[in-house]
């Protein structure tokens, strides 16, 4: 009887922690599902939804598509785009470019490569509002140190003032914070490149930029394409080194200073929506472009 | 292909020249920002400008302990970057976990979506989680900002975690599994320790990017209180509009907790990004 009542009781047990042992890993993800679901998914559909509203000063009324059609009509947004693109392609390519040269430099693997790492990332852990401040001291139209230094090239007008030189400023101070990340990422994939390839290579006679362009790049290519990615969505979403650094002026109003704009001063949110969902195709299908590189071999 | 002493020594001066170039570079704005923090008005605005300060002054440093900079903004900042960071990490361990060690229906299509995640941009969901806030009367408050970090950043935390532990063999766990180690225990005692540097990886960049981040904090926080320290930074536009030694000293503040975090901490994060913590 007793015996009995053990037996029944162990295979319950055993079937208890069966099925709670294949849950598992659903327990596990279960938190993390839960702050993805809520503060992910949900904000995307209902960005979506909102954009399909009119939504301003506390008036709230399906309108179909008239934000995306006020959006489209609106010039202020393909100058924005057209901003966006150039801040985002120029930094991109000096981020990736400057990048790449300094990660072939650590891997030649200098003894002060320790203290030359740490110095290179102190932009890293500063912050976009910090870096806007800063570059903005450092090219003040009168008291701006490097300002001064290129005084005789810019000639009466400072940089900061000229419609370019704005966006300039702003796209080296953003290519100044990314680069340190950028060039680690870099480092790490040269670095498990094996050097027996390297090697062949040399002994075919190829010389050290046939070598780096024919042979380490292509392996290193998934590395160059999340970095690649990773910039571009930084890049585009980038506010505060721009609205710390110059403010909201034509000049530096990307579509992103634009949502702000359109969203937060203007309180105009269902526009600001489409204006966001808008901001998510042209990510994804940018991220999708790159990844078919990826693929394709 | 033997290349020969002195082409040797030309190369190597070449590279230290091009690395100490860009040290240059990288340090320069911030070592000039220290500086003009310890300057007085009077040379802030003077020309040309010094690199160093000719009267040393605390004066910037005295103004910034006067505004709200430090205290409630840089406590606030604080107390949202550990908090969030440290969530993501916790959780991230666990989800990491699940997807490297079990086999269940859907563990790759999840995770795909989750690393799609990262791909989503932030200005999407702003003004979403703007009118959630709202609704739920939590604009404002630390816990809401805490809540959206976490959602915003695990990804990320979950992607490098997940690398960290795919790198310990799972025949190291097997005997804890036969002597009866649960999974929360498997975590604890094996994981934990063996995919150190890789969590420290995570909650490095992660709390550098959340002390950091602003993009969010400025559009939810407009309560003084509940401003963080980038927000309250840019509010010195209209306070401070020429005393730049306050910006500066306002920056240092700001930058100084972080940098020395990540000095700390540099060696295992170096070690975990070079060994493919953030893979292609």
């Amino acid at each position: 009887m007793i015996a009995a009542t053990t037996k029944k009781e162990s295979r319950t047990a055993a079937r208890f922690r069966l099925s709670w042992r294949s849950l598992v890993p659903f327990w596990l993800l279960l938190p993390s599902l839960i702050f993805l679901a809520v503060l992910q998914l949900y904000p995307v559909i209902y960005s979506l939804y909102i954009s399909l509203h009119r939504l301003r000063a506390g008036q709230y009324m399906p309108v179909g598509f008239r934000n995306f059609e006020r959006l489209f009509a609106d010039t202020n947004f393909y100058e924005g785009l057209a901003v966006s693109f150039r801040f985002v392609g120029i930094s991109l390519v000096l981020t990736i470019g400057i990048g790449m040269l300094v990660a072939v430099l650590l891997n030649q693997r200098s003894q002060f490569n320790a203290l030359y790492m740490v110095l290179m990332f102190v932009p890293w852990v500063v912050s976009d509002v910090v870096a806007g401040t800063i570059w903005r001291w450092l090219f003040q139209q009168d008291y701006g140190i490097i300002q001064n230094m290129i005084q005789p090239l810019t000639g009466s007008t400072s940089l900061y003032a000229k419609p370019d030189g704005a966006l300039l400023i702003v796209i080296l101070a953003t290519v100044w914070r990314g680069l340190p990340f950028t060039s680690l990422l870099f480092l790490g994939a040269l670095q498990n490149v094996s050097t027996e390839v390297i090697e062949s290579a040399a002994l075919d006679g190829a010389n050290r930029w046939k070598t780096f362009f024919r042979v380490t790049l292509p392996i290193i290519r998934p590395t160059l394409i999340v970095a690649v990615i990773l910039t571009t969505i930084a890049g585009l979403n980038s506010v505060g080194v721009i609205l710390t650094l110059t403010g909201n002026i034509p000049a530096t109003q990307t579509v992103s200073v634009y949502l702000y704009e359109q969203g937060w001063q203007f309180g105009d949110f269902g526009l600001g929506a489409a204006i966001s969902v808008v901001m998510f195709f042209i990510n994804l299908g940018l991220t999708l472009v790159y990844l078919r590189f990826q693929r394709q071999d | 292909m033997v290349r020969t002493q002195q082409q040797r020594r030309i190369d190597s001066i070449i590279v230290n020249g091009l690395l100490i170039m860009i040290c240059l570079i990288s340090i320069f704005p911030v070592a000039y920002a220290l500086s003009t923090s310890f300057k007085t008005q009077r040379e802030v605005i003077s020309k040309p400008p010094y690199l160093i300060p000719q009267n040393w002054s605390t004066d910037g440093y005295d103004q910034v302990l006067k505004s709200s900079l430090i205290r409630p903004h840089l406590l606030n900042t604080f107390i949202n970057a550990t908090g969030s960071s440290i969530i993501i990490v916790v959780l991230g361990v666990l989800a990491a976990y699940a997807f490297s060690r079990y086999k269940f229906p859907g563990n790759k299509l999840l995770q795909l979506v989750i690393l799609g995640m990262i791909m989503i941009p932030t200005l999407t969901n702003l003004i979403a989680l703007y009118r959630l806030g709202s609704q739920f009367d939590l604009l404002n408050t630390n816990i809401y900002m805490i809540l959206i970090y976490v959602a915003n950043g695990l990804p990320f935390g979950i992607w490098i975690i997940k690398a960290a532990i795919d790198a310990i063999p799972i025949e190291i766990e097997e005997s804890a599994r036969i002597d009866g180690c649960g999974p929360l225990q498997v975590i604890r005692y094996i994981i934990l320790p063996l995919a150190l540097p890789g969590l420290v990886t995570a909650f490095l960049m992660e709390f550098v990017f959340f002390w950091n981040e602003f993009l969010i904090a400025v559009v939810m926080l407009d309560n003084n209180n509940a401003k963080t320290a980038t927000v309250g930074l840019l509010n010195f536009q209209n306070s401070y509009q020429t005393a730049y030694h306050v910006w500066m000293a306002g920056s240092v503040f700001i930058i100084a907790p972080v940098l020395i975090t990540f000095f700390v901490l540099r060696r295992q994060f170096f070690r975990a990004m070079l060994q493919g913590a953030v893979k292609g």
